[in-house]
């Protein structure tokens, strides 16, 4: 007894950020370095003192708080316990490995260098892989994280143009002088001229039928991320009625959030109405959230079983209120691909701009420029 | 085991008792955590939760002062540390002005005087830095403010000196107690979070609540206290787009008390349903809860 089974509490304990990290936490190396011995100095022995400090030290966000116990409980628990999460996650991983790309979670814990070169050529395979291929668990966590990503990037555009447009803020010199003759002309109270700023909204339309069914799903990750870091974004989704969305993507706990989208996609049926769903969206929601800073982005396959003059009014109707209307097609970047289908062909002469979105790549292309034109 | 710490732990949780907060013990630990690493701690939760509560709480226990930021859309650094008192600046001018024996000082000095700390309106967070004793600072809701102020203070947080352009660098005389809430409105970024404990409250299970009732509502009845939260319990199961907070439990304990009702039962879903508006706060929530679903809930507490 005595040194070596303490040693190797210690050694399990130093190994533990790298098990949260394969659980998806995102904690840096460094920084759990530094949480280590911060929880060391609280006494490593006393188990649940243990739990609570690295709990505050080691999560960053409600989710990782909410998966903490069971993971803690995974690791430190005597070994029978411990040992049955990994095994089950390694056998996930031999199993997914006969798909393409890999598992990173099937890795062992210690090769850490191995790692960031993987995740750099995966990066890559999943960025232009079609979303219709991207069935697996762990790909959608992924693409969930790169979505993620473009969306930060989008949010970087739009500060450095309210810094820009920012930059000066202007005296209101004759008001000044005005209230100035009270105070024998010192200008004692500045009046400053209020700036008119409206921000620039996207507004999302999803296509969630049947024949959208694989796309769509990274299309409500897309939005929520979007949700996320740019403030004024507002999703629908539309089948045969338009419905509003982004209460349920704001949701705080992803999963919830989730589930209340599969709730709400899952009560219809029958073939898709694009026409009748924007002539919906025209007539309930368009004059609160279309102004002359929106972008509508229509996110769609276009495969309509309405009237296509309908869909033809609603889109030049829409075409008026918004300041860009622009069709994200999944299929578009397939090669051979045409708008030949009646929903595209009505579409077409309204349209701003008819863009690929099949994979994450296309996306990537089109949604800084657009961000740009608001300004 | 019990360790030394553990023991730290439950002393504390005592004494944020008596001063009226009934905390977790891993609430309790991450505080202890702030006060040996002098760390911010970064408290999520929905709204309602008791997530201010937590600083004002940490302040009194501590004797010091608590100064809260309340943080929202277009918070610039202005707001937030510090400003110019212009109107006196310029007064000060003009004085000067009439004061006929101009040379007599020179203008260096004069111009130092202007910019001086007599003429600085100290804001939330260089009020903070520059006490005596370390007082608690509050930055509620920091979800609300934009990124830019967000970047902003991560700066103050990691050196904990202001820098103003005419008066200099001012330095932290002593280091507050940092508590920032989120709502999660919107995502915070990485580098506030790598720098935070972090705290994710959640409502309180039936044990705590009824704890929290029982302190801040004596004069309910235990069995009465036992139904209101039972049945508050019972809501927050349900999908609603606003739950009710702990101040809503509150709040809806005193209507009831007011209204003279001493059982929920399922008789007096009638007189239950007139108090509700302390407990269900939106329209639509307010449809979700007919006749039945009171007299269900009230049933089954």
């Amino acid at each position: 007894m005595g040194a070596a089974p303490q040693l190797r509490a210690a050694d399990r304990l130093g190994r533990f950020p790298g098990f949260l990290r394969a659980n998806g936490f995102g904690i840096a190396g460094g920084d759990a370095v530094q949480a280590l011995r911060a929880a060391e100095r609280t006494g490593v022995l006393d188990q649940s003192v243990l739990r609570w400090s690295l709990k505050a030290l080691l999560c960053r966000r409600g989710d990782e708080w909410r998966r903490f116990d069971e993971l803690f409980d995974a690791w430190f628990l005597p070994a029978n316990r411990w040992q049955r999460p990994e095994r089950r996650e390694a056998a996930d991983g031999a199993q997914s490995d006969a798909h393409p790309g890999g598992s990173r979670e099937g890795e062992k814990a210690d090769d850490e260098d191995l790692r960031p070169r993987r995740a750099a050529s995966r990066e890559e395979v999943l960025s232009s892989a079609d979303f219709s291929a991207l069935a697996e668990r762990e790909h959608a966590l992924e693409i969930e994280a790169l979505m993620r990503r473009l969306a930060r990037q989008l949010k970087h555009i739009r500060l450095r143009r309210e810094a820009r447009a920012r930059r000066g803020r202007r005296l209101d010199l004759p008001g000044t002088i005005r209230r100035s003759v009270a105070s024998g002309g010192t200008p004692i109270h500045l009046l400053w001229r209020n700036q008119r700023s409206e921000r620039p909204r996207l507004v999302l339309l999803i296509d969630v039928s049947r024949s959208m069914v694989l796309y769509s799903f990274f299309y409500l990750r897309l939005a929520r991320a979007l949700a996320n870091e740019l403030d004024d974004v507002h999703s629908f989704i539309f089948h045969t009625r338009v419905t509003a969305v982004s209460q349920a993507l704001h949701d705080s706990d992803p999963w919830r959030a989730q589930e209340r989208l599969h709730l709400i996609a899952q009560g219809w049926a029958g073939g898709t109405r694009i026409g009748e769903s924007l002539a919906q969206f025209n007539r309930e929601h368009a004059p609160r959230v279309v102004h002359g800073r929106t972008a509508v982005l229509i996110l769609s396959d276009g495969y309509d079983t309405g009237e296509p003059q309908q869909l033809s009014d609603a889109l030049a109707q829409l075409r008026r209120r918004a300041r860009r209307l622009v069709w994200i097609n999944p299929l578009s970047n397939r090669p051979g691909y045409a708008p030949t289908c009646q929903g595209m062909q009505a579409a077409m002469p309204h349209l701003d701009l008819l863009a690929p979105g099949g994979d994450l790549a296309s996306l990537r292309s089109v949604l800084p420029n657009l961000i740009e034109t608001l300004h | 085991m019990s360790s030394q710490r553990a023991l730290d732990i439950a002393v504390l949780q005592r004494e944020l008792a008596r001063a009226g907060y009934i905390a977790e013990p891993s609430l309790a630990a991450a505080l202890l955590l702030m006060r040996d690493l002098a760390r911010p701690l970064l408290l999520e939760g929905d709204a309602g939760v008791g997530k201010t509560e937590v600083a004002k709480v940490l302040a009194e226990i501590n004797r010091t002062r608590l100064i809260r930021l309340q943080c929202y859309e277009g918070l610039d650094a202005h707001a937030a540390m510090y400003e110019w008192n212009y109107q006196r600046q310029l007064l000060a001018i003009k004085l000067l002005e009439h004061d006929g024996q101009a040379g007599a000082k020179d203008l260096a000095q004069r111009e130092q005087d202007i910019f001086s700390e007599r003429y600085l309106l100290k804001r939330p967070l260089l009020e903070a830095i520059s006490g005596e004793r370390p007082p608690v600072l509050l930055i509620d809701e920091i979800d609300r403010a934009d990124a830019a102020f967000e970047a902003y203070l991560l700066e103050l947080l990691s050196d904990f000196q202001i820098t103003i352009p005419e008066l200099g660098t001012v330095r932290a005389t002593s280091r507050p107690l940092v508590v920032i809430t989120s709502n999660g409105t919107r995502e915070l970024s990485d580098a506030l979070r790598r720098r935070c404990l972090y705290q994710y409250i959640d409502y309180p299970d039936y044990e705590k609540e009824l704890a929290i009732v029982r302190q801040k509502a004596p004069e309910a009845e235990a069995k009465l206290a036992q139904q209101i939260v039972a049945f508050v319990q019972g809501v927050r199961r349900m999908e609603l787009q606003k739950k009710p907070g702990i101040a809503e439990t509150l709040d809806w304990t005193a209507a009831l008390l007011r209204m003279g009702i001493s059982t929920i039962d399922i008789n007096g879903a009638e007189r239950i349903m007139d108090t509700l508006s302390a407990l269900i706060k939106t329209r639509d929530d307010r449809v979700a809860f007919p006749r039945e679903v009171v007299a269900r809930l009230a049933a089954a507490s």
